[in-house]
């Protein structure tokens, strides 16, 4: 699977959304992607990248295209 | 065997209340990551004749509560291994006791640095990595200390009095991950702090009373709280502070 499946499913598992509206994604945009749902979203990247998120960029990951900037700094390409 | 095939992490567990929570939990069937400030052989002997007595694997992990970057390493490197850890027990502290007008400020930031920073910090990781399993326990050991809040308390009790106050919003957030935060709060207990001089006063007394409930606590009577609330049978107690103090105040 390449790194853009496994960042756009960490969406879909985490918000149990459809896979044809992740790309549009901001924070808050949709009910699921609250507080609540931001911190399993970072989790399930954390888990599929094997990453350790900083506090710093959880505050930053502000939607889906900032997402992917911010998994750069991990050497995630997506 | 209440805690047959689940892992606990536990700080502070090389001896006082730490140490008798890991030797309940072992002998419950709990694997264990058992967290000391340093590498010890003593106490390195001590997990390897308990892994044996009860048929469970506990690994010792060293960093300083104060350490940032090492205890970060060190809890990441656990997080590699992908394997859910169920309980965190929070027990390690220091204690202090000293009026507030002779206590200097690099004194009082220390304890909170150890007792309450540190165990947030740590906590804020541990519950990320929970949040993934959508399932988890915190237990954290604050003090009497820290719900009375007398004369002499003015580090010490209110660095507990933090804990409780952290725990009960944590338990609020983290319930909506299946994560359950509750606090055990002992009253002076027999371990090596409790004959500090810091604790002398209250020592007296009760090692000078006659009346039964008037005593130390025992450690296992802390880790018996504990365990209760590590279990299955605690698993609609959330955001609770749980009081073993054998009903003194003083």
């Amino acid at each position: 699977m390449s790194n853009l499946e496994l960042y756009k499913n960490a969406y879909v598992e985490s918000f149990e959304i459809e896979m044809d509206i992740v790309e549009t994604l901001e924070y808050q945009s949709i009910a699921e992607w609250d507080s609540v749902g931001h911190m399993l979203l970072m989790s399930t990247l954390e888990e599929k990248f094997d990453i350790m998120l900083e506090m710093d960029d959880i505050i930053d990951f502000s939607g889906f295209d900032r997402g992917k900037e911010i998994l750069l700094n991990y050497d995630v390409k997506i | 065997m209440l805690l047959k095939n689940k892992l606990a992490f536990i700080t502070g567990s090389n001896r006082g209340i730490g140490f008798s929570i890991l030797e309940k939990f072992a002998s419950n069937g709990c694997n264990i990551i058992a967290h000391s400030r340093t590498n010890n052989i003593d106490f390195t002997k001590k997990l390897k004749t308990l892994e044996k007595k009860y048929n469970v694997r506990i690994k010792n992990i060293n960093f300083d509560i104060l350490d940032s970057e090492l205890m970060k390493s060190e809890v990441y490197k656990i997080f590699k291994e992908k394997i859910p850890i169920d309980i965190l027990v929070n027990s390690a502290g220091i204690i202090h006791g000293g009026l507030f007008q002779m206590s200097p400020i690099k004194d009082i930031r220390k304890v909170f640095d150890v007792n309450f920073f540190g165990l947030i910090e740590l906590t804020q990781m541990m519950s990320k990595y929970m949040t993934r399993f959508k399932n988890g326990n915190i237990i954290n050991i604050s003090s009497v200390a820290g719900l009375d809040l007398s004369t002499g308390n003015c580090a010490y009790g209110t660095s507990k009095a933090a804990v409780i106050a952290f725990s009960k919003t944590l338990s609020s957030e983290l319930s909506s991950y299946g994560i359950r935060v509750n606090v055990v709060a002992p009253s002076l207990t027999n371990t090596d702090m409790a004959f500090s001089k810091e604790a002398s006063k209250e020592r007296e007394l009760l090692l000078n009373s006659n009346k039964p409930f008037e005593r130390m606590a025992n450690p296992s009577e802390i880790s018996d709280a504990v365990f209760f609330l590590a279990s299955e049978n605690s698993k609609f107690i959330n955001g609770q502070v749980l009081r073993v103090d054998g009903g003194n105040k003083f």
